[in-house]
């Protein structure tokens, strides 16, 4: 403050802002929240294309400006305020694109993101209002519409040209596992991502550690993740499908969608709910239904459809979860 | 880890003049003594202009049934009764202008009692009321009602020095500096009150002013400093309580009738002084600090010394200010304009620009985060509150028990998307009190 005497101080201003208080805020936003997301994603997405060459990364790509694209088209027509710097197009598109194989047309990634923007989160009355997990809702829109593009999975390292003319298609271990046999993946390369899956379930390991990553930077809570894995991991061990109870409930951890599903898509802000308690519910939920239809559904796979049946229980779970408020004598009958 | 409550949040405490001694501010040439300034309604000049007053003499009455007067600071004449922009209140307040005619003559109505020791515990009420102290964290309740009510029933006095919003540093200093008035203070409480046992509650970012205390406790049996946890908001009275006890106060029941009273530790001072020197509540400590004032400081000022004259002390200003707040940063106002003066709750004066709002330019939106729910102290469900509150579902609110609020300001700071939670809550709170 040696310069206090020589620079002039500022006018005292006529008006001042007159608002509510608190007048500091945490730093955190929702664009923050959402880039911490995708770079928790980036990891993923790099041994994606590493697995399945340039061609996954592009459809990634395909499906992010796509998603920002068909956001700020559906807000213009619908005389909404533009908000695709909040980033949560971009977050759905990434996530999507690493729930579609590498061998995904094009025109399908367009086709899914229009969907994941408009119909499910727009319509809804976007960000913050929408019922299910867009990149999920998506996902299984184009399992039902184009299930033989949706379930075309190549082995790993079999990078394909852009054209996938040349893909040939491979069992996924979640295949194998559906008919009570071991994957011929091991464990370790089930953790590493050396097998077949859509371009960012594979690798167990950078999904585990970019959860780590939100974990740490507080986006998201460790209810969801623990009860979800957790559930899946008990049941598995308690009912195995095939002899070697510890190495089968390890492939179910390991197999498919859970890791990114667990972390990534169940933890989205907007379809879980917003309780501790209620996501300890959520999680558990989930990871019940996953094993169900792993079990006994048609598909080998189960978690894009355990979470978007759970998104529509949120509100209920809500209710059935609200804190006791401090200082509230429990009633009888409670509401 | 010292003990705290569920709930509230660590927030960047900016505590810049914790070694700030207190320095005296000298007494502008006039003052703006607003009538307005404890809890219910303004009270009634009994000065008209022309008139001489003293330091310390009373300038206002009431027929309230709970009131006590407010007292000129500075001795000259009155140049007028007018009406002045009060913080936090939706419409301008009637205030005495006084012209200082720098004298400083005292009045000779409050005296000190023969005896400090010889004093009842009536004695003491009396001595308050007529101090005009009010509750000096910010609640400006009258000392003397909150001494009457709990005569009788209180068992415990907690001194609330959590001082838990950020930047202010009023009370540290008051505890490192007059240690022996606020303890005697608490002597004096305790006397008036009948009760038997004390609890300092301290925030664990004042270590030194809890082991000054303590170096300080002399021959007091029964008085115990005990640390806190620095986590917003600790120095609400139902967290405190919690922290300290392990009890919930439970929703609707007076703090007196579980056995418990709350005095803050500036008011703590102030009865020391009304009851031992006959003092008036004509000054009281400022932390005067944000990012847009010259120095920072702990002044001591006569109340309704007006802002620009704090400004002038401090060193003028850094930058223009956005805003100009009367307390903390959590849960003061905002003032209108630089025309504000300093009153009996003003226990901060901040000076900030719009840096720690970190606005941007996206419209406010819930995304469902949860991180109100999980930090808010009363365990409420904030983004149900404003969601309800926007959709004028006020009935709803009670359902989600909006009248536990109280208003810290948590779920508004914490939420990523900028909703202007506590704002939607009052909204709903006002509409709901209309109707009954």
């Amino acid at each position: 403050m040696n310069d206090k005497n020589t620079t002039v101080s500022p006018a005292i201003p006529d008006m001042l802002t007159v608002a509510h208080a608190p007048h500091v805020r945490h730093k955190d936003s929702t664009t923050r929240i959402m880039l911490d997301v995708v770079i928790a994603l980036i990891p993923t997405l790099a041994w994606g294309t590493c697995v399945f060459g340039l061609r996954a990364f592009l459809v990634c790509l395909v499906c992010c400006v796509s998603c920002v694209g068909f956001e700020a088209l559906a807000q213009w027509l619908m005389h909404r305020p533009i908000t695709v710097l909040d980033l949560s197009a971009l977050v759905t598109g990434l996530l999507l694109g690493l729930n579609l194989p590498s061998t995904a047309p094009w025109w399908m990634a367009v086709v899914g993101s229009a969907f994941a923007i408009v119909v499910v989160k727009q319509i809804f009355g976007g960000l913050g209002h929408n019922v299910f997990n867009p990149a999920l809702a998506a996902r299984v829109f184009l399992c039902l519409a184009w299930p033989a593009q949706m379930t075309f999975y190549t082995a790993p390292y079999d990078r394909l040209a852009f054209s996938a003319v040349d893909a040939v298609a491979s069992a996924t271990p979640l295949a194998s596992l559906k008919h009570a046999a071991f994957p011929e993946a091991s464990l370790v390369d089930m953790l590493l991502g050396r097998c077949g899956g859509t371009i960012g379930e594979v690798s167990a390991l950078l999904l585990l550690v970019g959860g780590i990553y939100l974990l740490i930077r507080k986006v998201i809570t460790w209810h969801i993740p623990v009860s979800f894995i957790g559930t899946v991991a008990v049941l598995t061990f308690i009912f195995p499908q095939t002899g070697g109870r510890l190495d089968f409930m390890l492939y179910e951890i390991l197999a498919g969608g859970l890791m990114i599903g667990a972390f990534f898509m169940a933890t989205d802000y907007v379809t879980s709910p917003v309780t501790s308690r209620g996501r300890l519910l959520f999680g558990f939920g989930c990871g019940a239904l996953v094993v169900f239809i792993r079990y006994f559904g048609g598909y080998p796979e189960g978690v894009s459809f355990a979470i978007l049946i759970m998104n529509s229980l949120v509100w209920y779970i809500e209710r059935v979860t609200r804190p006791r408020v401090f200082g509230e004598v429990k009633k009888k009958h409670g509401k | 880890m010292n003990p705290s409550f569920k709930g509230g949040i660590h927030i960047n405490e900016h505590k810049d003049t914790a070694g700030c001694a207190i320095e005296r501010m000298p007494a502008p040439s006039v003052v703006k003594i607003s009538l307005a300034q404890h809890s219910g309604a303004p009270l009634r000049a009994t000065v008209k202009a022309g008139d001489h007053v003293n330091i310390g003499q009373p300038i206002a009455e009431s027929d309230a049934s709970i009131w006590c007067p407010v007292h000129a600071s500075v001795s000259g004449t009155v140049k007028a009764v007018e009406r002045i922009a009060d913080a936090g209140r939706a419409a301008p307040v009637e205030a005495v202008v006084i012209e200082n005619d720098f004298l400083d003559t005292l009045d000779p109505s409050l005296t000190p009692p023969p005896s400090v020791d010889e004093l009842t515990g009536e004695q003491i009420v009396e001595r308050v009321r007529a101090a005009g102290i009010v509750g000096m964290g910010g609640a400006v309740f009258p000392s003397y009602a909150k001494i009457k009510n709990s005569t009788g029933k209180a068992k415990t006095l907690l001194v609330n020095a959590a001082e838990c919003e950020p930047y202010i540093t009023a009370d540290h200093r008051l505890m490192l500096e007059r240690p022996e008035e606020f303890l005697g203070g608490i002597d004096l409480l305790m006397r008036a009150m009948g009760v038997d046992n004390t609890i300092i509650a301290i925030e664990d970012n004042k270590k030194d002013a809890a082991a000054l205390l303590r170096e300080h406790m002399g021959e007091r049996k029964n008085v115990e400093v005990r640390l806190l946890k620095t986590k917003y908001p600790q120095g609400e009275k139902s967290q405190i309580i919690y922290a300290l006890t392990r009890r919930e106060p439970t929703h609707g029941v007076r703090l007196a009738d579980i056995g418990f009273v709350i005095f803050n530790a500036g008011t703590c001072a102030a009865i020391y002084r009304a009851c031992t020197r006959g003092e008036a509540l004509t000054e009281r400590i400022v932390t005067v600090s944000g990012d847009c004032i010259g120095t920072p400081k702990n002044v001591l000022a006569r109340i309704g010394t007006p802002i620009k004259e704090v400004i002038e002390f401090c060193g003028g200003l850094r930058e223009t200010p956005k805003k100009v707040i009367n307390g903390g940063p959590m849960m003061g106002a905002a003032q209108w304009n630089m025309e504000g003066v300093i009153t009996k709750a003003t226990s901060a004066l901040l000076f900030l620009s719009d840096r720690e709002e970190h606005r941007n330019a996206l419209p406010p939106t819930c995304i469902r985060c949860g991180r109100c729910v999980a930090h808010c102290p009363m365990h409420l469900m904030p983004n149900y509150l404003a969601k309800l509150a926007q959709a004028k579902k006020y009935a709803e609110c009670e359902d989600y028990h909006i009248g536990d609020c109280m208003e810290c300001g948590t779920c508004s700071y914490v939420c990523p998307g900028h909703m202007e939670i506590i704002q939607y809550i009052r909204v709903a709170k006002g509409a709901l009190r209309a109707r009954r």
